[in-house]
């Protein structure tokens, strides 16, 4: 096969005038350099030399958070930094030893703290002290003489009025990751802004941030700021409105104390969440210090888990919570009627397993309002046993168990799992595993075995079986507005997720039993009854999960049990359901119902208040 | 695949090899300066040195590992990449459209595709990709007297608009020219009719119009921008602007190496990557910007020589693909800091901080090595 063929192509010809192109580039280019170097050199060498404008970015203030009536949860401060000037430093080690001695801090922090990389260029000011107190300052400034190269700077920081006050919800902000900056969410952001990490700030943090202003500042020959060229004003970022009622969130974390767990309170009928309240919390304030390591991995890592939202991220079975949807699945089904009676000697025998009862010497006869009241298992048992696994698992989800709440508050939506015949097949290979034994439905029957949820789809599901039947989304967001309070944005309606498709009266049924449960003699809910003076009715429902350890009699602390109440008031008209979780806590009726009670003391007080308020006015 | 004999070495052309090093040194010099950062050191036992440069020592890595590429670009054997070429068009073809998927964002744009831990850049490989599969395909199918016809161009010029199409999506405006322009010059420099030239203009032409509505903000503005920089002082206006300051600034003889105010005092945007020769005219002149300029422009002149002396067809062409490769680089970075061309935000060849241009730049000419040291020999190709 030739491979040569020159003799039509002449590439000498070609070549040629390849170069020719190429030569004629290179020319022009180095006439150009001759140009702005040899012609005009003096007038740009002038220009480098007198004319310096640097551009200065002015970060925006942050959009402020408001509880929903306009209580601020989160606003602006000014921080006052202690920075060093390495150029303007005759002994650094020295300066910074005596700063130490003033601050009171150990002089090696502060140390590490400046020798700390971050690039930077000449006479820019590298921070030895984030956030100092102002009697901090009165005295570096009483002592600058002595302090050569220290300044004192002012920056932004956020103010979260309440401390550790919905800590979960409000989140925190704090630098730019190099990972974020990478993200194309983040394109318009630069080294060291500060966003949203977490919670509110993070989900809203394109509403809060607004947008910067330049300055451009004549600075001279060693680049230091001479002078201002011109300036383009910052936008201030949006104020939020949140749905929070700042004195029921109040009630909701003071009731959690430090005990681990979630309080929700819904409006029912609209999803506006009143409380949200995880606990153990974080102080979202301690994000503007400079944290070490170790404080970082404590918030982060560790047993308490501070970080973790467990109100949408923990996942917990439901124990007796569950037997609401069961005793809706067996209505609906009609594999149960209103009067029909179980009897319930203890403990129910399901093929070769014995399970009992949380009462050991049972019930007795007990029908539906009975067992719901009592919290009866050998009665959810049997009725399990009739619905099979699938069946249950239909109601559940339809009651918004096991599927995503909808909140927008995280990034990552965890949801709880509810089990199937499917779920099992799906999720183990072994063909032995796949298979679903009658034995495992009485567990599912009472929210244990596999079932886990999370307190917000509790609280979901509860709301729809008050409502009407309605799957409403919860949020968190009332109204958006400029800081001029211009542009205002408060479209945020109440959005139906779905429907549960249930009969009307099998809900009513349902829900006097729950009325039963912390109102009759027999009930294991009536530590949830609200002081008389407010003449307001509870109905809800306990629940005791066991922790899987506990099964084989282990007895410490963490393997204790899960309490949990979730409830409603007023029972005719609800207005408020409060769901009410404590890891570990032990028995729902004794531990979770007093934490709901509380809260909805809190709601239905001030109400009383405002009511008393309003009418005085109108008199 | 690799086919090498110590025979081969005594065709070997030792000046090119020496302009493809002489450059980088050259850039990691003017690199130092540009990535000189107060608060960073880095101190070596042997020799006893303490560097203030990230990027200068990074960019030392990735020549080393330019050379090594380089290497494996000498000893690849020329029919392997004749055989391969179409399959390798098809696969970087095959990445881009990967990063139109699943590209990684930086700056706005998606341009990285990241893998197990790397992250790479498709467009680079597609650049010589291209050059491969275009040297194939023209070398077959010569033109016939007086140039390509339009049906003998179509698939030559299909080669080229596809990937272009997908680089000008990502969106990434200075590669897609980059790319454009390596594909015209092969196609030219084998000739084309001035009718199917015209022919292939007019609908260029008519499509001016719509195609500026397609362009993306960011690249209107820079064009906008370029005709009159006083528009945007915050944005590309004040990068042309300052780096006409810089270039100018340096005068004859420069302001000395370190002593640029403009990089150092960090008036001058990007200048360890893009505007790298703003650095280099500034600290050394324009004594130093024309040395430099004169050393790409022997680089060119000896591949051309090289082109003359090929032997067949195939090795010819790809030769003046890698030619037009780092010509395109060179005059579009160049022409956009001296504020000629639009800022497109394309590396200097050689010269710029970069991982992915260092390595691919080295990669080709070691393949023109290559090539050229097996011109005697008589081996079916192709």
């Amino acid at each position: 096969m030739p491979v040569y063929e020159k003799t039509n192509l002449n590439l000498a010809l070609r070549v040629n005038v390849a170069l020719g192109v190429v030569f004629f580039c290179f020319f022009i280019i180095g006439l150009r350099l001759w140009y702005l170097q040899i012609v005009k050199g003096d007038y740009f060498r002038e220009k480098s030399e007198s004319n310096r404008i640097r551009i200065v970015y002015v970060r925006p203030p942050r959009g402020l958070i408001y509880d929903r009536d306009g209580v601020v949860l989160a606003k602006n401060r000014p921080a006052f930094n202690i920075e060093l000037v390495p150029e303007d430093c005759p002994d650094p080690k020295q300066i910074i030893k005596r700063v130490a001695q003033i601050t009171g801090q150990p002089a090696e922090k502060l140390m590490a703290q400046v020798r700390e990389h971050r690039k930077r260029h000449a006479f820019e000011a590298k921070i030895v002290l984030k956030d100092v107190s102002r009697d901090v300052v009165a005295k570096i400034a009483a002592r600058r003489y002595e302090l050569p190269g220290i300044i004192i700077t002012v920056t932004p920081a956020r103010d979260y009025v309440y401390g550790d006050l919905a800590a979960h919800v409000l989140g925190y902000i704090r630098e730019i990751t190099n990972e974020q900056l990478q993200r194309r969410e983040y394109a318009r952001y630069r080294m060291r802004d500060l966003v949203g990490q977490y919670g509110i700030e993070r989900v809203w943090e394109k509403f809060l941030q607004g947008s910067r202003g330049a300055q451009a500042v004549i600075v001279n020959a060693t680049g230091s700021t001479i002078g201002e060229a011109w300036f383009e004003p910052d936008k201030p970022g949006r104020n939020i409105t949140l749905t929070l009622d700042v004195d029921v969130q109040r009630a909701a974390d003071e009731a959690l104390k430090d005990q681990a767990g979630a309080i929700v309170a819904m409006d029912p009928n609209s999803g506006e969440i009143l409380a949200l309240s995880s606990s153990p919390r974080f102080d979202p304030n301690s994000f503007t210090k400079e944290l070490s390591a170790a404080e970082w991995a404590a918030l982060q890592g560790g047993k308490e888990k501070r970080m973790h939202n467990r109100a949408v991220q923990g996942t917990y079975p439901p124990g007796s919570v569950f037997k609401i949807i069961m005793a809706v699945a067996g209505l609906s089904e009609g594999v149960i009627s209103k009067n029909e009676i179980v009897n319930c000697p203890g403990y129910l025998n399901v093929g070769n397993r014995l399970f009992r009862c949380h009462k050991k010497e049972g019930h007795g006869a007990v029908n539906l309002f009975l067992a719901l009241v009592q919290s009866c298992d050998v009665y959810f048992y049997t009725l399990g046993n009739r619905l099979g696994v699938d069946r249950i698992h239909d109601y559940a989800v339809r009651f918004g168990l096991g599927t995503p709440s909808g909140l927008e508050l995280l990034q990552d939506n965890v949801t709880g799992l509810i089990p199937s015949t499917a779920w099992k097949k799906a999720r183990f290979s072994d063909p032995e595993n796949q298979k679903w034994y009658p034995g495992e439905t009485p567990s599912v029957a009472i929210g244990q075995g596999a079932v886990t949820v999370t307190p917000m789809e509790i609280t979901k599901a509860v709301s729809a079986l008050i409502n009407g039947g309605f799957l409403m989304k919860p949020y968190l967001v009332r109204k958006i507005e400029s800081s001029d309070g211009t542009l205002i944005d408060d479209d945020f309606q109440p959005q139906i997720m779905g429907k549960v498709g249930v009969a009307p009266e099998v809900l009513s049924l349902v829900r006097e039993a729950l009325v039963g449960v912390v109102n009759d003699p027999r009930g294991t809910g009536k530590r949830a009854k609200l002081s008389p003076d407010l003449d307001v009715t509870v109905a809800g429902k306990t629940g005791t999960a066991q922790v899987i350890g506990a099964v084989h009699g282990i007895t410490s602390k963490e393997f204790k049990d899960h309490a949990w109440f979730v409830g409603y008031a007023p029972a005719e008209k609800p207005e408020i359901v409060v769901t009410a979780l404590v890891e570990n806590g032990g028995h729902g009726g004794a531990v979770a119902a007093p934490l709901v009670k509380k809260v909805m003391e809190a709601f239905f007080y001030k109400r009383l208040k405002v009511e008393s308020i309003s009418t005085n006015g109108s008199n | 695949m690799v086919q090498i004999d110590r025979r081969l070495f005594s065709h070997f052309d030792f000046l090119l090899l020496a302009l493809s090093l002489l450059l980088p040194i050259l850039g990691l010099i003017v690199l130092y300066s540009a990535g000189h950062d107060a608060g960073y050191a880095k101190t070596f036992t042997w020799p006893p040195i303490t560097i203030h440069s990230q990027a200068f020592l990074r960019q030392a890595v990735f020549i080393f590992l330019g050379l090594g590429c380089l290497l494996a670009g000498v000893v690849i054997s020329p029919s392997f990449i004749s055989r391969m070429s179409y399959w390798i068009y098809a696969f970087c073809l095959l990445l881009l459209i990967c990063v139109e998927l699943y590209g990684m964002v930086a700056k706005g744009s998606q341009r990285w595709l990241s893998m197990g831990g790397f992250h790479i850049q498709p467009a680079e490989p597609m650049k010589l990709a291209l050059v491969f599969v275009l040297a194939k395909c023209l070398s077959r199918n010569p033109p016939s007297r007086g140039g390509y016809r339009l049906r003998e161009a179509a698939l030559p010029l299909l080669l080229i608009i596809m990937p272009v199409a997908l680089i000008v999506a990502q969106p990434d405006l200075g590669t897609s020219v980059a790319v454009l322009a390596i594909g015209l010059s092969m196609v030219l420099f084998m000739g084309i009719r001035l009718k199917t030239l015209l022919m292939l203009c007019l609908p260029v032409l008519i499509g001016v119009y719509p195609a500026w509505h397609l362009l993306h903000p960011y690249q209107k503005k820079r064009i906008q921008v370029l005709l009159n920089p006083e528009i945007e002082p915050l944005g590309s206006g004040y990068q042309i602007q300052q780096s006409k300051i810089a270039v100018g600034s340096g005068k004859l003889l420069g302001k000395g190496f370190m002593r640029g105010t403009q990089s150092q005092l960090e008036f001058l945007p990007e200048h360890t990557t893009d505007f790298v020769f703003s650095v280099l005219a500034e600290e050394w002149g324009f004594m130093g910007s024309i040395l430099v300029l004169v050393l790409y422009l022997v680089l060119l002149y000896r591949m051309a020589v090289l082109v003359l002396r090929s032997k067949d067809l195939f090795a010819a062409l790809t030769i003046v693909g890698v030619a037009s490769l780092i010509f395109a680089h060179t005059i579009i970075n160049v022409g956009m800091v001296v504020g000629l061309l639009p800022v497109v935000g394309l590396p200097l060849p050689l010269f710029s901080y970069g991982g992915s241009s260092v390595v691919s730049c080295m990669f080709a000419i070691g393949v023109v090595l290559g090539f050229d040291m097996r011109r005697l020999l008589f081996i079916g190709k192709g």
